[in-house]
């Protein structure tokens, strides 16, 4: 059973996202294993039985129901994706206790947040407002995490300076920050060692570039385009692919009888060696283009040469002897002719100006939200007399009736166990 | 009674003082009471067919009992049998015939209640709590529908323990109708899904939401050739939806009204919004009525787009509601729908179902009948 297992972990390595904490075998297996079953299986149930704790825990740490929820759900989802949730579940574990204070320092809680940060598009942003808000301000795994996200973006000088704020705010724990900071400082003199030219990041940081044989950046499944921005810092502490950007041209003059065409290095070889003239006259007009005045091409023949230069007259359009049949109605259209009753056309509808709606956005929706005299707008109020947070909570909506039929269930558990419990104590008397 | 009364013995929860005090709030429509009403919450009430000579009422509940009760031409109620269930009823449906009775539970199963014989077989099984059960007569073949938390719909011949046809949904089955050869079930996520059922029940359209909130009650209706043609849905959000499947004007026909909210043209204080708990849609007139956590059960015209009444406020909320065969009478049932979750329910609340003369207030108002 061993050796099957092995193989089919083998077979679905490329499905499985890191996890900085690392995967426990054993759930791994499981999860791959289970891919064929349908719903009802055993990781619905469980799922099941997380969203409905959720719902019903009424102890003192609301907390760790959902810190085991999202281990669970990284841990049995290794593929990520959308039926994980995860994303769904780190927005709403952190939007919950942003009033709680007593989380806001919690290693739980900012382990969430940065979770949820990372899968954001703008992990700084989120950082930031997490700065704002007090969220982690103790904890040195914040300040780990921004930095890192700062010298992922290439931008050394801000990392170093996110681990001074982590020591002025005496983060916890302090050996842990030192110690990576210490790491974050020997990548940097390592980079400088190396020519990469550290005083362009800061400029170039944030601009782009492409580079030519090397791995992409992950950039979280938010944004799941074809990732055309290839971040160049993606070399800074990561180099299994090609060293640094100036290493091809001087490898390829050394050792190789043919040049690697390198964009990267194309535009500033020409601007690099400018030849230093005086202007005598002005400039020869070369061949520009662009140069004839706009007019109607649809009958202009340009002057076919041959091979050696002079010009070859164009044989004289003959007009063909039959009269090509053209339908009557043939006329090109000055505009599609489709015309549809803009009532009836549902299936198209202009895209409404785009409100894009981040992660952080609804964040701070959320919490204007939770002060109701900000509200005071011209707009009628409207007070939800249903319990909403229940509904919504975890990764799935719930209805009243399931809500009750959650309760039932557990009070129906309870009472069949403490049954059991009492048959047992009397059986033994 | 007097108010020294009630402070007294308001801890002691008598029956009595207590039911005496609060009569105003707990029938202020002064509608009929059932007697022996469900132990606990009513999820689900209907009628006998219009086949059947008399009028009988099904209510299932919380308490996993199913009861019936004979309605007597005065108004009297007599309470006739009833049938138990291993976990809460939500949902109950008759055979055209008025035989038998079909219930759906908690439990993962479904039973088919004989009436003459007072027998209760299981005629279903689904992998979660079945939340809907509709029978289904078509010219050639009959059958249950049952939708379920499952995420399947499935259509059982009562007489094989397996489904004849099994549908998968892409969410929990939330709320269901059929009036043949339409079904339409809304589900989890605001999902719609519309089913023909001619010759095979099939699936025949996915619609869009036309509410924004989670789906709680849908209720077909006919045309004038007593068709179906459409469907009216409620949300948590004091909201119903009334959408035709094949309109001529989509823009103008289908339209969306509030609901179940509190001191609408009051703008300095907040309106409550209330969940619609159920929508059920008179058999003669096609007006409808729908029923709230406020407590208030509303009838509508929805041609006029008229509200023809709204009742005042039960002390508790309405979690189910119908129309017996001829139109003559709106059953509600006032009982706790979870509305506000598990810290506000009170087991020792007294449910009640009551039986309202419906002839006249359901009349549209600008035709003359």
């Amino acid at each position: 059973m061993a050796e099957g297992g092995d193989a089919e972990w083998e077979l679905s390595k490329e499905n499985i996202q890191p996890l900085k904490r690392g995967r426990a075998a054993a759930a791994l297996q499981q999860a791959l294993c289970q891919r064929q079953d349908g719903p009802g299986s055993a990781v619905q149930q469980q799922k099941q039985a997380f969203e409905s704790e959720l719902r019903i825990y009424n102890g003192e740490d609301p907390l760790d129901v959902w810190d085991r929820y999202v281990k669970w759900t990284e841990q049995t989802f290794p593929q990520g994706g959308k039926e994980s949730n995860l994303a769904t579940l780190l927005e709403r574990a952190v939007t919950l206790f942003t009033e709680e204070e007593k989380y806001h320092n919690d290693a739980r809680y900012v382990d969430l947040w940065i979770k949820f940060a990372e899968i954001c598009p703008e992990p700084l942003e989120i950082y930031r407002y997490m700065q704002a808000q007090r969220i982690g301000g103790s904890q040195a795994s914040f300040y780990i995490a921004w930095s890192a996200e700062y010298e992922r973006q290439g931008n050394s000088r801000k990392a170093d300076n996110i681990y001074q704020e982590g020591f002025n705010n005496f983060a916890e724990p302090r050996d842990k920050l030192l110690q990576f900071h210490k790491a974050l400082q020997a990548r940097v003199s390592r980079q400088v060692m190396t020519n990469m030219g550290d005083e362009d990041s800061d400029q170039e940081s944030n601009e782009p570039e492409r580079i030519s044989l090397v791995d992409l950046k992950h950039r979280g499944k938010k944004k799941a385009i074809v990732p055309v921005n290839r971040v160049r810092a993606v070399l800074g502490h990561n180099s299994r692919g090609l060293p640094s950007q100036a290493a091809p041209a001087q490898g390829g003059s050394k050792n190789s009888r043919f040049m690697i065409f390198d964009e990267n290095n194309g535009p500033p070889a020409e601007t690099s060696a400018p030849k230093l003239e005086t202007w005598a006259a002005p400039p020869p007009v070369r061949a520009k283009e662009n140069e004839q005045k706009p007019e109607k091409w649809c009958d202009v023949k340009m002057p076919q040469r041959s091979r050696f230069g002079h010009k070859i007259v164009a044989p004289p359009v003959t007009k063909p002897t039959f009269q090509p049949f053209v339908e009557e109605s043939d006329e090109p259209p000055t505009m599609t002719p489709c015309k549809i009753n803009s009532a009836v056309n549902t299936v198209l509808s202009a895209r409404k100006p785009c409100q894009e709606e981040t992660p952080l956005k609804r964040l701070q929706d959320h919490r204007r939200l939770q002060q109701p005299q900000e509200m005071e707008g011209g707009k009628m109020q409207e007070k939800r007399m249903y319990c909403n947070e229940l509904l919504f909570s975890g990764a799935t909506e719930f209805c009243f009736e399931e809500l009750r039929a959650e309760r039932y269930r557990q009070k129906m558990a309870e009472e069949t166990e403490g049954r059991a419990q009492t048959s047992q104590s009397s059986s033994e008397h | 009674m007097s108010l020294f009364g009630t402070a007294t013995t308001f801890g002691a929860g008598g029956t009595g003082v207590f039911g005496a005090t609060t009569t105003d709030s707990h029938n202020p429509m002064k509608d009929v009471e059932v007697t022996s009403p469900p132990d606990d919450s009513i999820s689900c009430l209907a009628f006998s067919p219009p086949t059947m000579a008399g009028n009988f009422l099904i209510g299932g509940s919380w308490a996993n009992d199913v009861r019936c009760w004979e309605v007597q031409d005065n108004g009297q109620t007599v309470p006739k049998a009833q049938q138990m269930h291993t976990g809460p009823v939500l949902d109950v449906c008759w055979s055209d015939d008025g035989s038998k009775v079909f219930t759906a539970s908690c439990d993962k199963t479904a039973k088919m209640w004989d009436l003459n014989s007072n027998q209760a077989m299981q005629i279903a099984q689904h992998d979660g709590p079945i939340k809907s059960i509709h029978w289904i007569k078509a010219p050639n073949y009959s059958c249950i529908m049952t939708g379920s938390w499952d995420k399947t719909l499935k259509f059982w011949d009562t007489r094989s323990p397996n489904p004849m046809l099994s549908l998968t949904m892409t969410e929990r089955c939330y709320c269901a109708d059929v009036v043949y050869p339409m079904a339409v079930l809304a589900t989890a996520e605001r999902g719609l899904i519309v089913y023909q059922l001619e010759n095979q029940p099939s699936e025949f359209r996915r619609i869009d939401s036309p509410l924004k909130h989670q789906h709680r009650c849908v209720a077909i209706f006919k045309d004038k050739q007593n068709k179906p043609t459409g469907f009216a849905l409620g949300s948590i959000e004091g909201r119903v939806a009334i959408h035709y499947i094949n309109p001529p004007n989509p823009a103008k026909d289908n339209f969306t009204f509030k609901c179940h909210r509190s001191n609408g043209t009051n703008t300095a204080t907040p309106q409550d919004i209330y969940a619609v708990n159920a929508i059920s849609f008179h058999p003669v007139h096609g007006t409808l009525a729908t029923v709230g956590s406020d407590g208030r059960f509303s009838f509508w015209d929805k041609d006029a787009r008229t509200k023809l009444k709204t009742s005042e406020q039960l002390d508790q909320p309405i979690t189910a509601c119908c129309f017996n065969s001829n139109g003559n009478i709106f059953a509600y049932a006032s009982s706790y729908d979870w509305s506000k979750g598990h810290e506000y329910y009170n087991p020792q609340k007294k449910n009640y179902i009551f039986l309202r003369n419906a002839a006249e207030e359901l009349k549209p108002r600008n035709k003359k009948w």
